[in-house]
């Protein structure tokens, strides 16, 4: 899922170039979307986020070199919303596993869902630094290095975001 | 443990030691099923072909911002620059109008392309364009010209004061500062001031002052006074005639305490300058002092 960044070896290719573009659309657009998302938990927002990224650099294509576009387009997308609270909560959905294991005990499946659902008030009391570097790690697939990266922070710093968000997750739902 | 070691835990980077404690201590049951039930998250439906269509519409509408600038492309540019200024220059040069123009004391006969022929008194300019004469026979005229029109299609002249159209006759027309004066010589001519037409018949003058227009019977022979070099009048403003006689003499003309919005009817000679001086002021009863080109009109003193 996470690739290394395949701009980098082509940096003498300008992102004003219709194909750079588009192939930086298609590999950025969606964590955009999911990172905005989770800030904010606002799906038109994070749509918004995307549009006026990718929109303003196309507008200043030619002084953003191809490697620093995707820091770019994190920078803009998270200015646009920097005096708004996190006032949503997010909303996010299983993939449906349950289907696979159907021969699992109606009790097994309702503890199952008794646990997503601690796992989700949980997840919407971490603060917004913690949730949403982990969620780009778990949903998205993000490397450490690459929301290091995204959220402008050193990679030890991520580490920590995530070792909290879990351990308060964990106490969370144990009632700890 | 290391530092934060549930984030180690999670990129599978603890030592086997490690992991073997971690596993060991009571919270790790809780740990494994959030790590489990995590992974299953998915976060909501994003429509990346509609995304890309809004924004490729945006991008398309400042297209111009895309535009690279290699030094050919810059070369390519100034070569258009000029290639338009070149062009440009040329069909400006091309459409551009014949001019005449006459001094004080000038006349000047103009043969149009139609074989239409002008007579231009003093002071008068003829303008029009060879190129669309083919389309329409538009002339535009400053000051005062005898048109002798060939037939064929309309024949416009334009001049500040109203537009003169034609079919095909002999026509004079003088405009002066406010004085606009049309006199047909034969067939008909339509004279408009502001949108407002006049049909002017054969043997007619149509004379406008200061946006007054009186039609009248004109003293017509077959041409303008002015071509047997002599300029006529009637019932015309005094300084008008003294205007004119600046014009065909090429003097300084002024007058002392005399009324000249005073109304003028009479002829004078366009090559004897005495003439005309005692042309005019006898019929008014008024004197001059001529004095190298500069003439004095003054009141004659009333007898005792």
């Amino acid at each position: 899922m996470a690739k290394s960044n395949p701009l980098k070896a082509e940096e003498h290719i300008n992102v004003c170039e219709e194909q750079v573009y588009k192939r930086v659309f298609n590999e950025t657009s969606k964590t955009i979307f999911n990172y905005i998302y989770y800030k904010f938990g606002n799906e038109e927002k994070a749509n918004d986020a995307v549009q006026e990224a990718f929109v303003k650099l196309w507008e200043n294509c030619a002084k953003v070199p191809p490697a620093k576009a995707k820091s770019y387009l994190y920078t803009v997308a998270n200015n646009l919303y920097l005096n708004v609270l996190k006032a949503e909560k997010i909303r996010l959905k299983y993939a449906d596993s349950t289907l696979k294991t159907t021969n699992e005990s109606p009790e097994f499946i309702m503890e199952e869902n008794q646990f997503k659902e601690k796992l989700d008030n949980a997840l919407n009391s971490l603060p917004e630094n913690q949730l949403t570097t982990f969620l780009l790690s778990r949903i998205d697939g993000k490397k450490y290095a690459e929301i290091a990266e995204i959220e402008n922070v050193s990679v030890k710093a991520i580490e920590k975001r995530m070792h909290l968000a879990l351990k308060s997750l964990r106490e969370q739902i144990d009632g700890i | 443990m290391q530092d934060n070691y549930l984030a180690k835990w999670l990129n599978d980077d603890l030592t086997e030691a490690e992991l073997v404690e971690f596993k060991k201590s009571e919270a790790f049951e809780t740990y494994q099923k959030i790590k489990e039930s995590t992974s299953q998250l998915e976060s909501p439906e994003f429509d990346m072909d509609k995304a890309w269509g809004t924004i490729d519409q945006h991008k398309t509408k400042d297209e111009t911002k895309v535009l690279i600038l290699s030094p050919f492309k810059t070369f390519l540019r100034i070569a258009a620059v000029i290639a338009v200024l070149l062009a440009g220059s040329f069909f400006y040069l091309s459409t551009l109008n014949e001019s005449y123009t006459t001094a004080y004391a000038e006349n000047k006969a103009i043969t149009l392309p139609d074989s239409s022929e002008v007579i231009l008194n003093a002071e008068s300019e003829l303008a029009f364009s060879e190129k669309k004469w083919n389309e329409n026979r538009n002339v535009n005229l400053k000051g005062e010209a005898y048109f002798k029109v060939a037939k064929g299609k309309k024949f416009t002249v334009a001049t500040s004061q109203g537009l003169v159209t034609v079919l095909g006759t002999q026509f004079n027309i003088e405009t002066r500062e406010d004085y606009f004066e049309v006199t047909c010589f034969e067939g008909l001519v339509s004279v408009t001031i502001n949108d407002k037409e006049t049909k002017l018949p054969a043997g007619n003058s149509l004379v406008t002052i200061n946006g007054n227009s009186i039609m009248s019977k004109a003293i017509v022979n077959s041409a303008p006074s002015w071509l047997s070099k002599e300029s006529s009048f009637e019932s015309v403003p005094l300084h008008y005639v003294m205007d004119e006689l600046q014009r065909q003499y090429d003097i300084e003309v002024t007058t002392k305490e005399i009324d000249t919005d005073e109304l003028f009817t009479g002829t004078f000679s366009n090559d004897n300058l005495e003439l005309a001086l005692k042309s005019i002021s006898v019929p008014l009863q008024i004197k001059f002092n001529l004095e190298g080109n500069k003439v004095l009109f003054y009141a004659e003193k009333a007898p005792k």
